[in-house]
């Protein structure tokens, strides 16, 4: 009896341990290869991306590191991503803080919420950032944003989308407002004058008696004989014109 | 008073009139066809006219200033008509009679172009003509009516000279070229000269102030290959008159289409300027001489909305003229529509360009 009790709290044991180890499980976002992060750091930038995570499904992950070793860096940047999430949906951005160089990834449908433009933007909050800290912390702040906005259908920057493949550059101004809105009229009152020059020369058809203007159809043929011919040249005059500078064009 | 001629048929007495498809004389009545120059151009059997006097109230003075009164042959009816007419028809039995004085001595025409297309001709070009254009009525479409057509010899002169003459321009060379900062525009101008001499042959100018002269110019030209000797047996069937206007009242009208002339001919010569501007023309006119001719034209009256219209076919070519009123409702909402359709493509075109 007392052998039966013992076997069945040695297996709630082992039950409880595996539910222990499982609840105690935390996934790793902030991944620091280089030691440029202190552990409170790391643990509240994978609390951000936790969230990130649970809100929009999309996870993002963020990798220090001081070279890729033998492999590129795609293939770094794409292995520890694999390495370090199951889920298909997400981006990672690795920063090769010994060569100075950025690498990211994105999978899964990770590149509706983040495009280009959105990653460069991304890269330039941590880049500008002084401390390694601050930088990834500013830099889920712009993920968060984007994700929102993406996830809701929304726009940012000046009413930019910021979809993937819809606003890899920024355009300019006279993108943003296309043809104003001036312009109808003005084309209206061209489109009009040519309008009623067109009818009216179709309609002066009507009008077909009218007196000749010479006789020249009664010219003999071969009579005309030209028996003096002058060309003087009288004057000339140079006019000079600045020509219109490039930014005066647009 | 002058006497009438009829054209009668030999052989059953009935008025020939000329037939355009045989270019003959032909007797609607036994269809019998004869030569141009069969025909007697006065005849023995000539009946001489007779004075209708009115048995009432008599003809003020200057009443019948412009006015002759004839005797038809056929039927003995009276033909009045104004003194420049020289074939008509009488209105009692409908035959054909030529007014022989007006056309006899020194009022003889020296030509005539015999009519080449018939009345059928004339009415179908004038549905072409109008059926033709844009932005007519409909109510005139649908309410016109041809209230008259007739075959007219209109007396015309025809001039015959060598002009010699000059001719002034101002002429314009422009050349444009740029460096890095400026656009230039050189502009160099010219005083150019040209004489010479044109000759000019058989410029008509209307001798009847019954036909509009720009009606009358605008159914040219005729084709003075196919003119022929007058003979009054081509009159026969159509309307005549004759001239009322002389060669010497006409020559003005000659010789400022040859100056026009001359200046277009020897602007022709002009070459390698970016714009010509006429200064002005002198002329003379050297071995000039003039020739009375008939030329055939068909005169067709329409009205609608009390106004009357009047269009012309050239007798001989077919060329058809005539003013027809326009809606002007129609061409302003033509316009309108028009107008926006385009300015919407040059705005969608400046979004594309835009786009792009």
């Amino acid at each position: 009896m007392i052998k039966k009790i013992f076997a069945v709290i040695i297996a709630a044991l082992i039950c409880a341990s595996f539910v222990f180890s499982a609840s105690a499980y935390t996934q790793e976002y902030v991944i620091d290869y280089a030691d440029k992060l202190s552990s409170s750091e790391i643990e509240e930038l994978d609390a951000l991306a936790e969230k990130l995570e649970a809100a929009y499904g999309v996870t993002v992950l963020f990798c220090i590191t001081e070279g890729t070793g033998d492999v590129t860096a795609d293939e770094f940047s794409s292995g520890t991503y694999g390495d370090y999430t199951d889920n298909e949906n997400g981006i990672i951005i690795v920063h090769d803080d010994w060569n100075k160089a950025y690498f990211t990834f994105i999978s899964g449908n990770a590149d509706k919420y983040f495009s280009d433009a959105a990653v460069d933007s991304m890269i330039d909050a941590y880049d500008t950032n002084e401390s390694y800290y601050g930088g990834i912390y500013a830099c889920y702040e712009l993920a968060e944003e984007y994700l929102e906005n993406g996830y809701s259908g929304g726009y940012v920057n000046d009413g930019e989308p910021v979809y993937a493949g819809e606003a890899d550059e920024p355009k300019t101004e006279n993108e943003k407002d296309g043809v104003s809105i001036i312009w109808l009229p003005v084309s209206l009152l061209i489109g009009l004058l040519v309008g009623f020059l067109i009818i009216n020369g179709i309609a002066s058809k009507n009008k077909s008696v009218k007196m000749q203007e010479n006789a020249t159809v009664y010219t003999r043929p071969g009579s005309m004989v030209i028996t003096g011919s002058a060309d003087n040249f009288l004057y000339n005059n140079v006019e000079r014109r600045e020509k219109p500078k490039q930014a005066e064009k647009k | 008073m002058s006497t009438i001629l009829e054209q009668k048929c030999p052989c059953c007495g009935g008025a020939v009139e000329f037939d355009v498809g045989a270019q003959r004389l032909k007797c609607p009545f036994c269809d019998t066809e004869f030569d141009i120059t069969a025909m007697p151009e006065d005849t023995s059997n000539q009946v001489e006219q007779i004075n209708w006097n009115s048995q009432g109230a008599q003809w003020g003075a200057g009443e019948t200033d412009g006015m002759s009164v004839y005797a038809c042959n056929s039927c003995g009816g009276e033909i009045v008509a104004d003194q420049t007419t020289g074939a008509t028809s009488c209105p009692y039995c409908g035959n054909q009679v030529v007014m022989k004085g007006q056309f006899s001595g020194a009022l003889k025409p020296d030509l005539v172009i015999p009519f080449k297309l018939d009345k059928k001709a004339a009415k179908e070009a004038l549905k072409k003509h109008i059926s033709t254009k844009k932005f007519v009525p409909k109510s005139f479409l649908a309410d016109n009516r041809l209230e008259e057509i007739k075959g007219v010899y209109v007396p015309h002169w025809l001039f015959t000279c060598d002009a010699i003459g000059n001719a002034n321009y101002k002429a314009k060379k422009v050349k444009t070229w740029s460096d890095e900062n400026y656009e230039y525009t050189e502009t160099s101008y010219f005083d150019v000269y040209r004489s010479g001499n044109i000759g000019f042959d058989n410029i008509p100018v209307d001798g009847s102030t019954k036909m509009p002269d720009d009606l009358m110019e605008s159914v040219e030209p005729f084709d003075l290959s196919q003119v022929v000797d007058f003979n009054t047996a081509y009159l026969a069937g159509y309307l005549a008159d004759k001239y009322d206007v002389t060669a010497e009242e006409s020559m003005p009208r000659a010789n400022e289409r040859i100056r026009q002339s001359i200046i277009d001919s020897f602007r022709e010569t002009v070459k390698g300027y970016d714009e010509v501007e006429n200064q002005g023309a002198n002329m003379n006119v050297a071995n000039g001489i003039y020739k009375y001719a008939l030329y055939p034209v068909w005169l067709l009256n329409t009205k609608w909305n009390g106004e009357n219209f009047t269009f012309a076919m050239n007798g001989q070519t077919g060329k058809f003229v005539g003013n027809i009123p326009t809606d002007k409702k129609a061409v302003t909402k033509a316009s309108l529509l028009l107008g926006a359709g385009i300015g919407a493509v040059i705005y969608g075109i400046m979004w594309l360009i835009e786009l792009l």
